[in-house]
């Protein structure tokens, strides 16, 4: 029996004892900053800089919630709007310091209406939000993207290295493993990896893959 | 409720919101009961978890999609039109699907 009316100041009531009224909240491990990439407007100030927008920052799974509940879904965005869900205090720019040395598992959806991208894209926050997409310690992921361009969907994962100079393969390797387990991709399928400083070099975000899985 | 729509006072946090700002972070999962039929985090993720150091599956954390739904702050929908921008009235032929 639970009491969501009890007097007991100690009682730990969760949001699901009751929603106008819990005691408690669910922690994240990590403070998360959402993102937005406005599409350019034809208009001036189009630097990426400026397109780019930091929504809100949040550290509980019911604010987490708030958010997603209250926000435009992928699938409403315009062409070449992009969402970024990255750690507090890393800009998801391969510029930033914190992504220089680092890279990222990708895959586009060519085919978009074959894709419910709503549901894959809230899959991949949750598994970045709830610390499920690496391995204990393995302190690689530095957020999640999703863009959404006129050919296609692409969902990414940054990481901090590359596998290379000090990074660890085997946890890079993992992320990619359990990302394409969220993404439900069939085996048949692979996601890429390619370094940030590649695709800046190549000037292009398709540079050549390092790794796939 | 007096107020008129066109005010720039922020409005009144709801309900669910308050409790969102003051609740205390979870310290520990350990002697935490949730409601029946409310399915706790599978604990083979959080073997030795520091406190208030949890990892969430996906399931468990899904439970919580139709309980908080309010907007996070009192100030969203403005946040919302100076970030996102208004989807609905966006010009048409630009960025249009």
């Amino acid at each position: 029996a639970i009491a969501a009316e009890g007097n007991d100041p100690t009682e730990q009531l969760t949001v699901f004892h009751s929603a106008d009224n819990f005691n408690v909240k669910h922690p994240l491990m990590n403070k998360w900053t959402l993102w937005f990439t406005k599409p350019p407007s034809g208009k001036g100030g189009n630097d990426w800089s400026d397109l780019l927008k930091e929504v809100v920052t949040f550290d509980s799974v019911e604010e987490f919630w708030g958010i997603y509940n209250n926000i435009s879904k992928t699938s409403d965005l315009s062409l070449k709007s992009d969402y970024h869900l990255f750690k507090q205090g890393v800009r998801p720019e391969w510029e930033d310091v914190q992504n220089k040395n680092g890279g990222k598992w990708s895959y586009q959806f060519r085919d978009k209406r074959a894709v419910n991208i709503d549901e894959l894209w809230l899959n991949v926050m949750l598994s970045a939000i709830g610390e499920t997409l690496e391995a204990d310690a393995a302190n690689e992921v530095m957020g999640v993207v999703v863009n959404v361009r006129k050919a296609f969907y692409r969902i990414g994962v940054w990481t901090r290295t590359t596998g290379a100079k000090g990074g660890n393969k085997d946890a890079l390797m993992e992320i990619g493993k359990r990302f394409k387990d969220v993404l439900k991709l069939p085996a048949r399928d692979y996601v890429e990896f390619s370094g940030h400083t590649e695709s800046a070099h190549s000037g292009s975000t398709r540079a050549k893959a390092k790794y796939s899985v | 409720t007096a107020e008129p729509k066109e005010t720039d006072e922020p409005a009144l946090p709801s309900a669910a919101l308050t409790a969102l700002r003051s609740a205390r972070p979870i310290e520990t999962l350990k002697g935490l009961e949730y409601p029946e039929g409310i399915q706790s985090p599978n604990p083979a993720l959080n073997p030795t978890a520091a406190p208030a150091k949890f990892r969430y599956d996906k399931d468990f954390l899904m439970q919580f999609q139709t309980v908080f739904t309010d907007k996070p702050s009192t100030d969203w929908d403005e946040r919302m039109s100076k970030t996102i921008g208004d989807i609905e009235s966006a010009r048409p032929g630009v960025g249009s699907r």
